[in-house]
């Protein structure tokens, strides 16, 4: 087939800007590390790195959640221990109270001791988190408990506590309400609250007389029951922040999972790349040369003279 | 004497001309839709001499019959077609390419994305101003992203109307130029320069019209085109010297519909190859992606509004819309004023409770608006990733098919180089044959 000279230079210089177009999308997918630069370069691969990165930015969302629930537990976790002291303050003073050995005016420094502790407890369950809001408050977002004119203490009822979203289907209660902590003790004459079965013991003292005595070893029993349902509330905190380091350092693997996928489906492998460009560029400067010798050739140079 | 001399003088004639073929050949060697002409020569007929009665057969020289344009009109109609198929495939990708690229570049999964993870923020402090107002942030940014993309699409749709235009104004301005062609080669004389120029022009008009929308070509006599619009039974659009011209329509729902204008009446013209096949094709895409973002956006906003009415605010009010749809069903708004706007909470719930947010997830889930458009996405980017496959191999066929072409009709420098030296040598030889006419007449002369 005789081949035309102009068909001989359009050829070479469509092979050549083949080449060109080859080298520059090498040189592009190492300097921006990219094997794909377009959906359509992929469509499959482009479907997964989208799940992908939707998967990283979810939780990335959650991570954020997972540590605003840590620090709310963290600070539930010490605010129930001091409230734990403040009630084993107490159970000391219902034991000294139950000697029978103290006269009234020792049975009313107990009783101005009893309502420091409701003060302090008052405070403990009014404490707010790092946000400003209460940390025993339910949905409604209110005052936990509030202190009377007449010193007794009211718990109000605030809803439940709220629940921090933590991946797609599951939340974690990041706390408890000041009537999970504080209410719901079950006592001999039924279900009291911390702030009753310590009033009650402040009043009996400050009464004195000979029933001070059996008030004091109903309030030790009390007391010892108030103690069990804080620490239950404490253990429940603690088991939540111990699932959710679990959480987190699934996360941290998951990440770690979802960063391997995304790289073998969207990094350039460079050394492939740098070699295939090698190659490209050998070719191009191969075909360079022998354009240069080729179009050197003609019959009209050897009919000079 | 004088046929020797007759005869010498004949062959210079003939070469003469033969080499200045050979040199227009070489002159045009790097001019497009050039084809290669050759000197017809033939020896002149033999006369019979009747005077002496002696059937003597005389020579009596050479003569050009004419010149002989190289061209195969089968190789020059797969060159016109294999051209069609590949500018359509060219057309498409350049249109889907860029309908790609606006569905994308506004990044609309991902602003969405960060809108729901948003409300996953505000779940976890509900009653905080600063993740309610990360939360309406991230609202402008998706409601602004379908925005975009929606003026991103409209766009396309403007410079392709511009683009259709253009190709159809270039295409009447081609078959003008053919009805002038056909005109001039009705008057022509065949086998001449002049014809051989006049095929030239009608074959690289027929090519340029080719790349523009597939065309049907045939030829009488003269050489001259009737030109169908589409197949064999599509309108005609040239015939003779009379051109008429093709219209562009895009409707309402995107689809695209051309007709051919000749003679005073209006007929559609089913093109099926050429750029402006592969306009049709990215008009078709473009509304359905359109129509998709629409509804995508129309699914979104309604979906998040209900979330929003199922709940309450931060002030205890009944969750007002947070999006709204404007004059077009990709421009969406955000409704919502204040971050304490958003419905957190189920209603009689505080300024604690998130579990309204709860039913933003599953409308998350359900929706699947992100997932929606990645779909659409994906889709437009397989329709590209198979045009370009396609595209690769209708080049290569495209450039074969001017390769035998170009192996008939192209011009190549050292045969010409061969030629010229063959005619060269005629024609000195020719020369030498009248110096030796001369010659031998003056020793006739010459005798005492």
């Amino acid at each position: 087939m005789q081949i035309s000279t102009n068909q001989f230079y359009d050829s070479s210089l469509s092979v050549m800007s083949q080449l060109t177009e080859q080298a520059d999308k090498l040189q592009t997918q190492i300097s921006t590390t990219k094997r794909l630069q377009a959906p359509s370069d992929d469509v499959v691969a482009y479907q997964q790195l989208q799940l992908l990165s939707r998967a990283t930015a979810n939780d990335a969302a959650y991570t954020t959640n997972v540590s605003t629930a840590q620090s709310l537990l963290n600070q539930s976790d010490s605010t129930l221990s001091s409230v734990v002291s403040q009630i084993q303050r107490a159970q000391e003073l219902a034991t000294q109270a139950n000697s029978g050995t103290l006269n009234d005016s020792q049975r009313q420094d107990i009783a101005t001791e009893l309502n420091g502790i409701i003060s302090s407890l008052v405070s403990l369950a009014n404490t707010t988190n790092a946000q400003g809001t209460p940390l025993f408050a339910g949905s409604q977002g209110t005052q936990p408990v509030t202190q009377n004119a007449d010193g007794t203490v009211t718990i109000n009822d605030t809803g439940n506590a709220t629940a921090i979203p933590i991946s797609d289907d599951t939340s974690v209660v990041a706390g408890n309400t000041a009537q999970d902590v504080f209410g719901g003790v079950q006592t001999s004459s039924g279900a009291s609250d911390l702030f009753s079965i310590l009033s009650t013991f402040a009043n009996a003292m400050q009464a004195g007389g000979s029933g001070a005595t059996a008030a004091a070893a109903d309030a030790g029993t009390a007391l010892s029951a108030a103690l069990d349902h804080v620490s239950n509330a404490q253990a429940s905190v603690g088991a939540r922040e111990k699932r959710l380091t679990l959480v987190s350092s699934a996360m941290t693997d998951m990440a770690a999972t979802r960063e391997t996928q995304r790289s073998s489906l969207e990094d350039t492998d460079v050394t492939q790349a740098i070699t295939d460009l090698q190659k490209t560029m050998t070719i191009l400067q191969a075909t360079q040369a022998s354009f240069t010798k080729l179009t050197s050739l003609s019959l009209f140079n050897y009919l000079q003279g | 004497m004088s046929d020797i001399l007759n005869i010498g003088a004949s062959g210079v004639r003939a070469y003469q001309n033969a080499i200045s073929t050979v040199s227009e050949n070489i002159a045009n060697s790097g001019v497009e839709g050039y084809s290669k002409r050759t000197t017809d020569l033939s020896e002149v007929s033999a006369a019979t001499s009747t005077i002496t009665r002696r059937e003597v057969a005389t020579a009596s020289g050479v003569t050009t019959n004419g010149i002989t344009r190289l061209g195969d009109q089968f190789k020059e109609a797969d060159v016109r077609s294999t051209g069609s198929d590949l500018a359509s495939s060219d057309s498409s990708i350049q249109w889907l390419s860029q309908i790609q690229t606006a569905l994308t570049g506004n990044q609309l999964s991902d602003q969405l994305t960060t809108f729901f993870n948003a409300a996953t923020a505000v779940a976890a402090d509900p009653s905080a101003s600063a993740p309610r107002t990360a939360m309406l942030d991230a609202a402008q940014g998706a409601a602004d992203a379908f925005t975009s993309t929606g003026d991103a699409l409209a766009q396309i749709g403007i410079t392709l109307d511009a683009t259709a235009q253009n190709s159809v104004a270039t295409f009447n301005g081609l078959a003008a130029s053919l009805a002038k062609v056909n005109d001039a080669l009705s008057r022509n004389v065949p086998n001449t320069n002049g014809s051989a120029q006049l095929l030239d022009q009608r074959d690289q008009l027929l090519e340029q019209m080719s790349a523009i929308a597939n065309i049907s070509v045939t030829t009488d006599d003269f050489g001259r085109a009737t030109v169908r619009v589409g197949s064999g039974s599509g309108p005609v659009v040239v015939k003779g010297n009379n051109a008429g011209s093709l219209s562009y329509a895009r409707g309402n729902d995107g689809a695209v519909a051309y007709a051919v204008h000749f003679g005073g009446n209006i007929v559609t013209a089913q093109i099926s190859g050429g750029a402006l096949a592969g306009i049709a094709d990215g008009a078709q895409r473009l509304a359905e992606a359109q129509g998709q973002l629409g509804q995508i956006a129309g699914d979104f906003v309604d979906g998040v509004n209900a979330a929003q009415a199922q709940g309450q605010d931060l002030d205890g009010n009944t969750g007002a819309p947070m999006f709204a749809i404007g004059s077009d069903p990709t421009n969406v708004t955000v409704a919502l004023t204040s971050p304490r706007g958003i419905a957190a909470a189920a209603p009689g719930g505080g300024s604690l409770d998130n579990s309204n947010l709860a039913n933003l997830t599953a409308f998350r889930n359900s929706g699947n608006t992100e997932g929606n458009v990645t779909q659409l996405v994906a889709e437009t980017a397989s329709a590209l990733s198979a045009k370009q496959t396609v595209a690769d191999a209708q080049a290569s066929m495209h450039s074969n098919a001017i390769a035998e072409r170009d192996s008939v009709s192209g011009v190549n420098l050292d045969s010409e180089a061969v030629d010229l030296l063959r005619f060269q040598q005629a024609y000195s030889a020719s020369s030498r044959v009248i110096q030796t006419a001369r010659d031998i007449f003056q020793s006739i002369l010459e005798i005492h």
